[in-house]
């Protein structure tokens, strides 16, 4: 007791922290003076020794970690909980969204989807002119930076050109706001490459939109899929219970023998153990704290436990292979040497395959099995590469990195990224990003994420902060809750090299209280 | 296919900066210019066996294979210090390879999914004409290539009807006037701009001009008179033709022309303000 009063009082009396991020701190000590759900003994050492990492999502989940509600339905329907009618035109619709945004949980406290914007509102255009959308969108964005100041509050837009769509970009470019991150839907038989530029140019300005792959990423999917938080797709109207995520370069330090038995042994018995993590948690959700009973959202059918699923996410590929190869006498590097590709790639077939032969309870939403995700990273990630990335500094020509990376993208229906860098004189030539593009996506690539070098906006793998927010934050703390996983990322990996980790979720800080 | 063969100084699988869209570009070694400016002047002559670079290597990484008449380098022992290039009194380099049509289709095989066209430049890629006319019918006629769009940067300074079997193939040409007196021409590059003029004009008539461009050299080229002269040229030609002004930079130029200075914003604005009075659409880089 002692001891969280303690804790208690260190969140109290942090200046850093405003009132909301002292709240959310609060409920996570609460929390945490609940039990673990039940795993085994060897899982629970596994987490302590951040073998298998809940990326401090909590002891006792009370709500799924993301939650993509189906705004369309909830527009069409109206929330009788919210006590929100149909609405009839645009500002009503803003108006309506923007009220359901708020009552959305997640792992972080903000949602972390806020729908596909372009299509959602194009339906309440009516007669009103370009100018028009642009005035309420602009106020729109505002709200939604100012109001879910979380840089894993994700939009979509895509794959149509469209009015809406070019707007949101012409705003994001006079804005520059860090939220929404934002995700271009992309397919080359439906978007315009007008569209994809104006996508280019944008990122060229504020470091987003995300490109994703459409078709490849739809056809994973039984019904319209969103893209949010950090490269995680999943389906809409669910969303995940959690994401356990596995630490690949640990059990490879603890494996004593060859690639083989790695294979067989080691990283089957870990991957099965983390299964067994993300089985205990999503069981608690849906069974001890019945949210899916008891949610406005789901009892009202914005969402259903049958669109739900849970993530299996792992990083440390990169460290993982290279210790293996090294051990069987070949100094071959992942990203650099093709025996060792090779080998990056059995390992995570091998996994997808352990994956798709376990049923997890409530995972209806991918066929009763766990999406599998590549992790981009948090800020505690020191020796491990994100997901299945190519360690900062050492990756290849643009061509060779696509051409090692894609042909694992199809693996992850749960989503992966890769980040590539361009000097600034592609802002004179953007018509070559958009070569770029279609060849990554030519090439099997699920996302595409670029950045300028020196923009002064930097990805901290899937979200974004601003330079002048993290000098800001060390010195008085920030509006956003992400920019202090920033500053520990830049601490940790070098970011300000090039950008690197991908930092989670709220309860990192939490954590640390 | 063709046992003909070029020499490649280099090849660049992804530039930004060659025309539009992301594209491959192939160099070719020689020159028929001598520019004083050059940032490539390893890429104008031509490798004799003299021995000097091989002489001057600090690693020892270069050979001669008098058999084959050419020079042998050991890639893993070079560090690629350049000492060679820099003392090569051929103005060229122990470094660029022999290639042949169905070398070069390979490499663009390779990195196809990727680009919008490739462009050929140099050295003077012109000096290859019939090497480019099999490569570019080679692009053309295979399945997985017809659709790259190809380009020619030229410093023109070739006879007219040597154009003439490419033109058909290519999506354009980006050209270089170097000066308009023959005289200031002839200062900065070596040689006299007849054939250049010629063939802007004639690409031109024919719709294949791309870009034209003028590096501003001043002492040289950037009084009112030369400026005006230029000026008039630019709007000779389609204005759809994309006109460039660039600054010339001296970083990288050869020793012995160091003393070749940059412009000042004066001195760009100057010539910018010619071009704007002549109503010029022009990019500044």
């Amino acid at each position: 007791m002692e001891e969280i009063k303690n804790r208690v009082l260190q969140v109290l009396t942090d200046g850093n922290l405003d009132y909301r991020q002292k709240k959310h701190h609060l409920a996570y000590i609460a929390e945490s003076t609940q039990d673990y759900p039940d795993i085994s003994k060897e899982a629970t050492e596994a987490l302590n020794e951040k073998i298998i990492c809940d990326l401090f999502e909590g002891n006792a989940p009370y709500r799924p970690r993301y939650v993509l509600p189906d705004y369309a339905y909830a527009l069409k329907n109206g929330v009788n909980y919210l006590e929100l009618e149909p609405p009839t035109n645009f500002d009503e619709a803003i108006n309506f969204l923007s009220i359901l945004y708020v009552q959305v949980p997640s792992i972080t406290g903000y949602s972390v989807y806020l729908g596909n914007i372009d299509t959602l509102l194009l339906d309440y255009v009516g007669d009103l002119s370009e100018d028009e959308i642009y005035k309420k969108m602009k106020l729109f964005w505002r709200f939604i930076d100012r109001t879910l100041p979380d840089a894993f509050v994700h939009i979509n837009i895509g794959p149509e050109d469209n009015v809406i769509a070019r707007v949101i970009l012409r705003i994001e470019r006079e804005l520059k706001q860090v939220v929404p991150n934002l995700t271009l839907k992309y397919d080359p038989e439906i978007t315009s490459d007008e569209l994809l530029l104006e996508a280019s140019k944008t990122v060229f300005e504020v470091a987003k939109p995300h490109i994703a792959n459409h078709k490849m990423t739809a056809a994973d999917f039984k019904g319209d899929y969103g893209v949010v938080s950090c490269y995680n797709s999943l389906p809409v109207g669910g969303g995940s219970h959690t994401l356990i995520r596995l630490n690949l370069k640990k059990i490879t330090d603890l494996h004593s023998g060859d690639a083989e038995s790695f294979i067989s042994g080691t990283l089957k018995k870990y991957c099965k153990m983390t299964l067994d993590v993300i089985e205990a948690r999503s069981k608690y959700l849906v069974e001890s704290v019945k949210y899916y009973d008891t949610d406005f959202l789901a009892k009202e059918g914005i969402i259903s436990l049958d669109n739900f699923s849970a993530m299996f996410g792992f990083y440390g590929l990169a460290e993982c292979v290279n210790q293996l190869m090294k051990r069987s006498g070949k100094e071959l590097i992942y990203g650099k040497d093709e025996e060792a590709n090779q080998l990056a790639h059995l390992i995570l077939e091998e996994m997808k395959k352990i994956l798709d032969a376990r049923e997890v309870p409530y995972c209806k939403g991918n066929n009763g099995k766990a999406f599998f995700h590549a992790q981009s990273g948090i800020d505690i990630d020191i020796e491990e590469t994100a997901g299945a990335r190519i360690p900062i500094g050492i990756e290849p020509d643009i061509y060779s990195h696509i051409n090692t990376v894609a042909p694992h993208h199809h693996l992850f229906n749960g989503g992966i990224s890769d980040i590539f860098h361009f000097d600034e004189t592609v802002k004179r030539n953007p018509a070559a990003i958009l070569d770029i593009i279609k060849g990554a996506f030519r090439k099997g690539m699920r996302m595409f994420t670029f950045n300028l070098s020196n923009g002064e906006f930097i990805r901290i793998t899937g979200y974004l902060v601003r330079r002048s927010d993290l000098k800001e934050f060390r010195e008085e703390g920030s509006r956003y809750g992400s920019a202090l996983f920033a500053a520990n990322s830049m601490d940790n990996a070098n970011v300000d090299n090039r950008v690197s980790k991908r930092v989670i979720s709220n309860e990192q800080v939490a954590g640390k209280y | 296919m063709s046992k003909l063969q070029a020499n490649i100084s280099g090849i660049i699988k992804s530039s930004v900066i060659d025309g539009p869209g992301n594209r491959m570009v192939i160099f070719f070694q020689e020159c028929n210019l001598n520019c004083m400016y050059c940032h490539n002047s390893h890429t104008i002559g031509l490798c004799n066996l003299c021995g000097t670079c091989v002489d001057t290597c600090p690693t020892n990484s270069l050979k001669i294979d008098s058999e084959n008449k050419r020079i042998i380098h050991n890639e893993n022992t070079c560090t690629r210090c350049d000492e060679c290039i820099k003392v090569c009194p051929e103005n060229s380099s122990p470094f660029y390879k022999q290639m042949s049509v169905e070398d070069i289709i390979c490499e663009i095989l390779e990195v196809k999914d990727f680009i919008s066209g490739i462009t050929v430049s140099g050295g003077e890629v012109m000096l290859h004409a019939p090497f480019l006319s099999l490569l570019f019918q080679e692009i053309k006629s295979h399945p997985d290539l017809k659709h790259l769009s190809i380009l020619i940067d030229s410093n023109g300074n070739i006879n007219q009807e040597k154009w003439d079997s490419l033109l058909p193939l290519i999506d354009g040409v980006m050209l270089d006037i170097k000066a308009y007196s023959a005289k200031t021409h002839k200062q900065i590059t070596g040689y006299s701009n007849e054939k250049i003029l010629k063939s802007i004009e004639y690409l031109n008539d024919k719709n294949k001009l791309k870009e034209l461009r003028f590096v501003l050299t001043p002492d040289y080229n950037n009084d009112e008179s030369e400026l005006r002269e230029i000026a008039k040229l630019m709007k000779s030609v389609s204005p759809n033709v994309g006109k460039t002004l660039i600054k010339m930079r001296n970083h990288g130029i050869r020793k012995e022309f160091s003393f070749l200075r940059e412009a000042s914003n004066e001195e760009m604005n100057f010539a910018k303000d010619i071009f704007g009075q002549a109503d010029i659409d022009i990019l500044v880089i």
